[in-house]
């Protein structure tokens, strides 16, 4: 598989989750576990360009996928468009989520180029966020997805 | 304070983004479970199923065999280790203590409630362990238990400790008895209303963990952990485990939200200190979020009757409130305090000459509970709130109108509050009238008529609260002017996501006329930080804010007598802007990397300390309203409006995404969250997909704004923001629903969760009501 445009290899067990590779054998602890179940989205990164819950999905699922994870948005010290949005509309506190949300956000924004305050909520259904009371994130995706646009 | 404007004096005010922001935007942030090295062993608790239960470990030969096992941990392995105590048992009315009820590190022989710890399980992985602790052969004997609050003190209820005589852990009083009895037999009118404050469990995103590493040479250990303040932790640790403070390094990182939760030392530290000791290797454990449910303290979980002595003209005249409070199947380490908090803010906004609070804290078979988001206050404003709507029901007048009779009026103040507290300042009819016509109050019944045409009732509330932040103390600030020109600013809270980095900064750098950026924070070392009072209490700002104001004065004063000296000129004839020291009014100049080089260590090492000797009270007025529809008993918050008193703003951002976040914490707690235990005390609502949060689609576009008042008390007039929007919303949105069962059916009493099914149960039998 390639993680972040590097081919990878690993061996795993069976049971491997792709989280769990990307955080314990890769290295890379951007992509969070919030819960056991599903529910929180922090892990969120992306399979062949859509998001997936890295979570729920084996590692050896992906086997010569391209993954793209938070760790291979920015390109060195210039943020991705979202992540840029994120950090000028406050869209994070203590930023557990934020990645999960970022990749879930670009995912809706490849496939709604402009989506309304409404759409966003309902796209979030999957990420969940403690700290920001989403309306700050709300107003993030929207201002990425402008960014994103004029990219 | 000096009556200068604050942008204009501190340079506070300023919207700025945050520097912590790029490294948790990147992925690069640091959490506890970031740090664990490759070769760490892991550690999982072997937790009680059962919620009462004598038991006995038979063998663990098969647990200790299987592969990949290191160790396997029981309590008799713990015997040099102290039980994790509590610190704030409350005086009873006899003036007697009350006994402990310390929590074991591993329990010995009888576990107290659903995830108690039984054994500790260390193997070269996760699943290893896991799958080695369900090797471990035990033989439970499960007893009796309950769960309900409300119930424990019933005759005939299972004691939750074999062999007490009841489930009473304490009873305490505040207040004058005889004085609130007068008043009552007196009244013209008495109000009374029955709350209960549902259990909540904080569900921060980030689970707990640790990463221990032990140094063998010097018997020392370095400890990573999930915290909101290492030297707290560090000290607790040093009891437990009989290890001395200083050969405990307690670091941490960022914090993926804390809450209160996480103030307090936890089982899994010492586990892992004693297994990384035993094993010579790095031990860590992280949390599942199951394990989060079962251990982590609980929130609220209060069974209240309050009762308002009015006169005839709906002036309050005494407040009586009996209190069950859930203290779990231990007494936690704030446990009993955090009632005792919300006690303490009993009279909220009003003039209310005297009160009498009797609480009694209550043993369940339930997991602690202890400080949560408020901790205390929220339960105190949802009480008063509702029990002044209440009086206003009763009175027969507006809600409005009965808070205008009632609040402390801006010449009372200094007021000191039949609980003791003295708050300095407070314009509470201001803000609400300001947040009402925010809210199109007047406005409401237009909204009504709409709502109805689409099969809704709409409810109108509001909340006027007010709540204690920062108590008495200090927390110093140390600053050091780098070989760089660069600051570094260390201080002993710790940001759990509110930005602190950012928010210290922008105070210090102001003084220094630097940019916030070049003023580096940090936090969470006690290698680097002799002592810390941590973050909790909405503290961090009103007392390490003006610490960091005064280091960065002192540091800026040094820097212009330095440049004074080398330059040969007054230091008050030197400016400091744009990152270097300038002769007013001249082109000479020094940079501060130059200034660094030049001064002496005591001049570029610089000490802020600010002592407040009372607490702040932030305070406001929040407007919600809901929607009920009635063909389904979905009641959603449509709309929602903030003005709050914050006495000053450091940076307007940050403060509204706190106030953002807090809002939606009361709002889950008022429509969705819940704990819920079953007659076995067996815990229900134990995974994300039996406890519902609040997502983005359950949540409206807020208005909020601020009406500052300043506070005298503190240095910068400063009063606290963390926890106020928590502490305003659970009456506002509970009022607003019970405004609109009250419209509609002349009755509206529901208790939190208004979920879909009990909203559905409530209009059916309210209907029934009406029928008859």
């Amino acid at each position: 598989m390639t993680v972040n445009g590097k081919a990878v290899t690993a061996d795993v067990e069976d049971r491997t989750l792709l989280v769990q590779l990307l955080r314990e054998q890769l290295g890379l602890t951007g992509t969070h576990v919030g819960c056991d179940t599903s529910q929180c989205g922090a892990c969120v990164v992306h399979v062949n360009g859509a998001s997936v819950k890295s979570c729920s999905v084996l590692a050896a699922q992906c086997n010569n996928a391209k993954v793209l994870t938070i760790e291979g948005l920015a390109d060195s010290q210039a943020l991705h468009p979202m992540q840029q949005a994120f950090k000028d509309n406050h869209g994070l506190q203590c930023g557990f989520c934020t990645p999960g949300m970022i990749m879930s956000a670009i995912d809706l924004v490849q496939n709604n180029p402009d989506p309304t305050d409404a759409e966003i909520r309902d796209w979030l259904e999957g990420n969940i966020c403690r700290c920001t009371g989403y309306q700050n994130i709300v107003s993030s995706i929207q201002a990425g997805a402008r960014m994103m646009q004029s990219r | 304070m000096a009556q200068v404007s604050p942008h204009t004096r501190f340079g506070l005010g300023a919207a700025l983004t945050r520097t912590e922001d790029f490294r948790l935007l990147t992925g690069q942030g640091r959490y506890t479970d970031d740090n664990a090295p490759d070769n760490a062993l892991h550690g999982f608790v072997l937790r009680s199923p059962y919620a009462h239960a004598r038991f006995k470990i038979t063998d663990l030969t098969a647990a200790k065999d299987a592969p990949g096992v290191r160790a396997v941990l029981c309590a008799d392995d713990l015997d040099s280790m102290n039980d994790l105590t509590c610190s704030t048992l409350m005086k009873q009315p006899d003036g007697s203590m009350p006994a402990p009820r310390d929590i074991p590190i591993l329990c010995r022989d009888s576990v107290h409630h659903v995830g108690d710890a039984i054994a500790f399980v260390v193997a070269e992985s996760i699943y290893q362990a896991r799958d080695a602790s369900e090797l471990i052969e035990l033989d439970f004997e499960p007893l009796a238990a309950v769960a309900d609050t409300a119930q424990a003190l019933d005759d005939g209820v299972a004691p939750v400790f074999e062999g007490a005589t009841s489930n009473l852990a304490y009873t305490h009083f505040e207040g004058d008895k005889a004085a609130t009895d007068a008043a009552f037999a007196q009244a013209a009118k008495v109000a009374e209303i029955k709350l209960v404050n549902n259990r909540l469990i904080c569900n921060y995103m980030e689970p707990r963990a640790c990463v221990v590493q032990w140094q063998p040479d010097d018997d020392a250990f370095t400890v990573h952990l999930a915290s909101q303040g290492v030297h707290g932790l560090r000290d607790t640790l040093a009891k437990v485990t009989n290890i001395a403070a200083d050969k405990i390094r307690v670091i941490t990182e960022d914090v993926g939200g804390g809450f209160g939760t996480k103030v307090f030392c936890y089982r899994e530290y010492p586990l892992c200190m004693a297994a990384a000791r035993l094993l010579g290797r790095t031990v860590r454990w992280t949390s599942d979020r199951s394990e989060h449910f079962l251990q982590d303290a609980h929130g609220r979980d209060n069974v209240t009757t309050a009762r308002m002595a009015m006169d005839k003209d709906g002036k309050f005249l005494a407040i009586e409130v009996d209190l069950i409070a859930a203290m779990g199947a231990y007494l936690h380490a704030f446990g009993p305090f955090i009632p005792y908090l919300g006690v303490s803010m009993t009279t909220g906004a009003y003039d209310i000459p005297t009160m009498a609070v009797t609480t009694r804290g209550v043993f369940t078979n339930t997991t602690p509970v202890d400080a949560y988001r408020g901790a205390g206050r929220p339960e105190a404003a949802y009480v008063i709130e509702r029990l002044v709507d209440q009086c206003a029901l009763q009175h027969g007048c507006s809600v409005d109108e009965i808070r205008r009779r009632n609040f402390i009026q801006p010449e009372q103040f200094p007021y000191t509050t039949p609980a003791g507290r003295t708050y300095d300042v407070g314009e509470f009819e201001q803000h609400m009238s300001l947040c009402m016509e925010r809210a199109d109050w007047s406005g409401f019944s237009q909204r009504l008529s709409a709502a109805k045409r689409t099969g809704c009732l709409r409810g109108i509330g509001m909340s006027t609260y007010i709540e204690a932040c920062a108590f008495s103390g200090s927390e110093p600030a140390f600053m050091q002017l780098q070989a760089d020109g660069s600051c570094v600013l260390k201080i002993g809270t710790q940001s759990n996501g509110q930005g602190h980095e950012t928010a210290y900064a922008q105070i210090a750098a102001a003084e220094l006329g630097m940019d916030y950026e070049d003023v580096h924070v940090q936090q969470g070392d006690t290698a680097t930080l002799p002592t810390g009072g941590g973050t909790g209490g909405s503290r961090s700002l009103p007392l390490g804010g003006a610490s960091s104001l005064r280091a960065g004065r002192t540091l800026a004063n040094n820097i212009r007598t330095i440049a004074g000296r080398e330059l040969q000129t007054d230091p008050d004839n030197i400016v400091l802007e744009e990152g270097s020291a300038k002769v007013r009014g001249g082109n000479e100049f020094l940079s501060l990397a130059e200034i660094a080089a030049l001064g002496t260590p005591a001049e570029l090492n610089t000490q802020g300390e600010f002592q407040q000797a009372e607490a702040t009270y932030p305070n406001g007025t929040h407007i919600c309203e809901v929607d009920i529809e009635l063909a389904t008993g979905v009641t959603r918050v449509v709309s929602y409006t903030i003005v709050d008193d914050f006495g000053v703003t450091v940076n307007p951002m940050l403060l509204q995404g706190q106030i953002h976040g807090g809002v939606v914490q009361g709002i889950g707690q008022c429509l969705m969250e819940h704990v819920v235990y079953n007659d076995d005390a067996q815990l229900l609502s134990a995974t994300l997909m039996d406890y519902a949060l609040p997502r983005a689609d359950d949540i409206p576009h807020f208005h909020f704004e601020t009406r500052n008042v300043p506070s005298i008390t503190n240095e910068l007039g400063i009063k606290g923001a963390g926890e106020a929007g928590t502490i305003g919303s659970c009456p506002a949105v509970m009022n607003a629903v019970s405004d609109a069962l009250l419209r509609e059916f002349g009755h509206g009493q529901i208790d939190m969760p208004v979920t879909p099914l009990s909203m559905w149960q409530k209009l059916n039998s309210l209907r029934d009501r009406a029928d008859v």
